[in-house]
């Protein structure tokens, strides 16, 4: 009866709109309201919270999962205060400013790199050795390295992120600038784009600089126990300079010194690179964690490790919560601004 | 030298023989141009063998080539030889001479229209129409105005369309942006891979009517490669029959320049005639039904 029903023009007012909404749900692609959707989303937040509720209700013997493997959500909630007197927000901080730090470096490295090797294919087929390596090697085998090298200051974690995505960085960009069609490269060409070496090198001498200043700087004021005033007049502090204007010039002067690159690779690569930087950097601010936890100094990572030892263990679910909120907000912030910058797309992807 | 072979029967729409006249220079000279890919390899394949035309740089007007042939026979091949494109350039045997000297890689002298417009999908359509301007470093103001300028010569409506991005463009706009980025560069040489192709009959008509009047004051030589017969009898002064590949140009004819538009064109039985014996010739140098509808 039901089947025919729903075959007859008024089928679809009998049902009801519980009826009819039920049927939408169960149809393929059907795109609910925004309303809707926050709607679901919301029924999703309550369902774990009741669950949550339910498992940790009650107190001793009573309570389906003890309060030493789970705090009920009350319990939770009401030691943010505590959390908060702790330094949540220092540690929150810190934790994204190594993030931040290293994955800049790795970015300011890997992408300029990675659109070379996908223009000029040959420095391509030569550090693809170092890329496949970099993006094959166990990230959590890179700790004990890193506190080998860099000791156990910021510098360590900030390192940890950059060799951790550099090598991402690198093939996703290096593939974005190959993923422009020929078409595009050929017409540029007939258009009359050419190489031209004055402005490529004007350009990048101002990028340079910028590399230079981090590489002396930027590095001193990573340093535990190192006096910027006293580092300025070390040789170690001017080598570096040297080295990071260098660096600027080998990065940026190929693609800057060629107008088909310029004005057409690089471009049409971009919204491509930094949807992989926006995804890549989700990645990174959890393996910051991974650095924070094995060797506590400040950061979240660090909360979470001393609320495993000395309690309150809430602490510990409101990090991880905090963590999941903070990535997510910056992964809007990001999306937001990819669509200010390149609004000839149509960006849909979460 | 070309070889020229007049269709039997009377013209009906004049189709004539070309004056050949050694003293013009000539702008584009083909001599036994050949082309094979991974030679000496089991995959060898020869796209075209033995290519030889020549076409004269006539004093202020240029000649418009309409280039018939069946799939695959290396129409393409022979235009982007001498835009300087590869992998077809550069050939393999034969020269490829371009005002005189061999021809080089690719350059703004030869404008290029392809099929697909390859509009920058991130520039808007004046900075599309500007491009060519911007690398050569025309100051900003004056490379806007001429792009401005080029919108309207190429029947777009600037002030509508100026700042939209070329996805918000339907096919034959962006195929008019593509127009306008070619030719403000004045160009000597244009180059068009079935640039008509896509488009639906009603705006293909239009595109050729606006073709024909840019290029009657531009001046330029235009290769236009095309599969509907009836395009290339209204477009073409001459027109060069491939042979299925590895192709060469087996027939070569003057045709009459249209006089009127495109769709008025279609209407003449002469043209229609034209038409009808250009197909036949297709028919015997290569496998297109004579009988094949075309959209134009
Ligand atoms: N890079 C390449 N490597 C090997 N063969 C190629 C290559 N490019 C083209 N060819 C071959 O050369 C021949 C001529 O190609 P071309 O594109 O010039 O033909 P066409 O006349 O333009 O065909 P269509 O009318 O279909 O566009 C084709 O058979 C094609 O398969
Ligand atoms: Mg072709």
């Amino acid at each position: 009866m039901a089947d025919l029903d729903s075959k007859t023009p008024g089928a679809a007012r009998r049902r009801g709109w519980l009826g009819n909404w039920w049927q939408r749900v169960g149809t393929l692609r059907d795109v609910p309201t925004q309303l809707e959707g926050m709607l679901l989303s919301l029924a999703c937040i309550v369902g774990v919270l009741v669950i949550w509720w339910i498992i940790t209700v009650g107190d001793g013997d009573h309570r389906l999962v003890d309060a030493y493997t789970l705090p009920s959500p009350a319990a939770t909630f009401a030691s943010f205060p505590l959390l908060w007197e702790r330094g949540l927000s220092l540690g929150a901080l810190t934790s994204l400013s190594r993030v931040f730090g290293g994955f800049l470096m790795a970015a300011a490295i890997g992408v300029p790199l990675g659109l070379i090797s996908g223009s000029y294919l040959r420095v391509g087929a030569f550090f693809k050795p170092v890329s496949i390596f970099g993006r094959n090697v166990p990230i959590a085998a890179l700790i004990p390295l890193t506190l080998i090298w860099f000791g156990t200051a910021d510098v360590q974690k900030v390192m940890f992120i950059f060799l951790a995505a550099v090598a991402f960085i690198h093939f996703d960009s290096s593939s974005a600038a190959r993923a422009v069609p020929d078409r595009f490269l050929e017409t540029a060409y007939t258009l009359g784009a050419r190489r031209n070496w004055t402005k490529g090198l004007r350009l990048c001498v101002i990028i340079a600089l910028a590399y230079s200043m981090v590489a002396s700087l930027g590095w001193s004021l990573l340093q535990e126990h190192v006096r910027l005033a006293a580092d300025v007049k070390s040789a170690g502090f001017w080598l570096r300079a040297l080295l990071g204007f260098a660096l600027g010039i080998g990065l940026w002067f190929p693609l800057l010194s060629h107008q088909v690159l310029r004005k057409v690779v690089v471009p049409m690569a971009m919204p491509d690179v930094v949807n992989s930087l926006r995804l890549l950097f989700g990645l990174a601010f959890g393996y910051i964690m991974l650095a924070e936890v094995i060797n506590p100094k400040h950061g979240l990572g660090a909360l979470i490790i001393t609320s495993q030892r000395q309690g309150p263990r809430e602490h510990i679910y409101l990090c991880l919560l905090i963590i999941a909120l903070l990535a997510w907000g910056i992964d809007r912030f990001i999306l937001m601004i990819q669509r200010q910058a390149f609004p000839y797309l149509k960006y849909g992807q979460d | 030298m070309a070889r020229i072979d007049i269709p039997a029967g009377s013209a009906p729409c004049e189709i004539a023989p070309v004056a050949a006249n050694g003293t013009l220079r000539r702008i584009v000279e083909f001599d036994r141009v050949s082309k094979t890919y991974l030679p000496g390899t089991r995959k060898e394949f020869t796209a075209i063998r033995d290519v030889t035309f020549h076409v004269e740089d006539k004093p202020d007007v240029g000649e418009f080539i309409g280039m018939l042939g069946p799939s695959g026979c290396g129409k393409s091949t022979v235009l982007r030889l001498i835009a300087g494109l590869a992998p077809h350039f550069p050939a393999t045997s034969g020269t490829v001479l371009v005002d005189g000297v061999p021809a080089e890689g690719p350059g703004p002298d030869r404008g290029f229209v392809f099929q697909d417009y390859a509009n920058f999908p991130n520039r808007t359509v004046l900075d599309n129409v500007a491009f060519g301007l911007e690398c050569a470093h025309v100051p900003q103001k004056e490379r806007l105005e001429r792009a401005w300028e080029w919108l309207g010569k190429v029947g777009l409506n600037a002030k509508n369309d100026a700042y939209k991005f070329p996805y918000q463009l339907s096919g034959g706009m962006n195929q008019r942006v593509a127009i306008a980025r070619t030719l403000i560069l004045g160009p000597r040489i244009i180059l068009m891979d079935e640039p008509f192709g896509a488009l639906d009959p009603g705006t293909r008509q239009n595109m050729q009517d606006l073709l024909v009047a840019l290029w009657k004051e531009l001046e330029a030589t235009v290769f236009f490669v095309t599969h509907d017969v009836g395009e290339a009898v209204f477009l073409a002064d001459r027109l060069y029959i491939f042979s299925p590949s590895p192709g060469s140009i087996v027939q070569q004819m003057a045709i009459t320049p249209p006089d009127r538009k495109s769709v008025e064109m279609q209407a003449v039985p002469a043209f229609q005639q034209s038409v009808r014996e250009v197909r036949h010739l297709l028919d015997q140098a290569g496998r297109v039904s004579p009988t094949a509808p075309t959209p134009a």
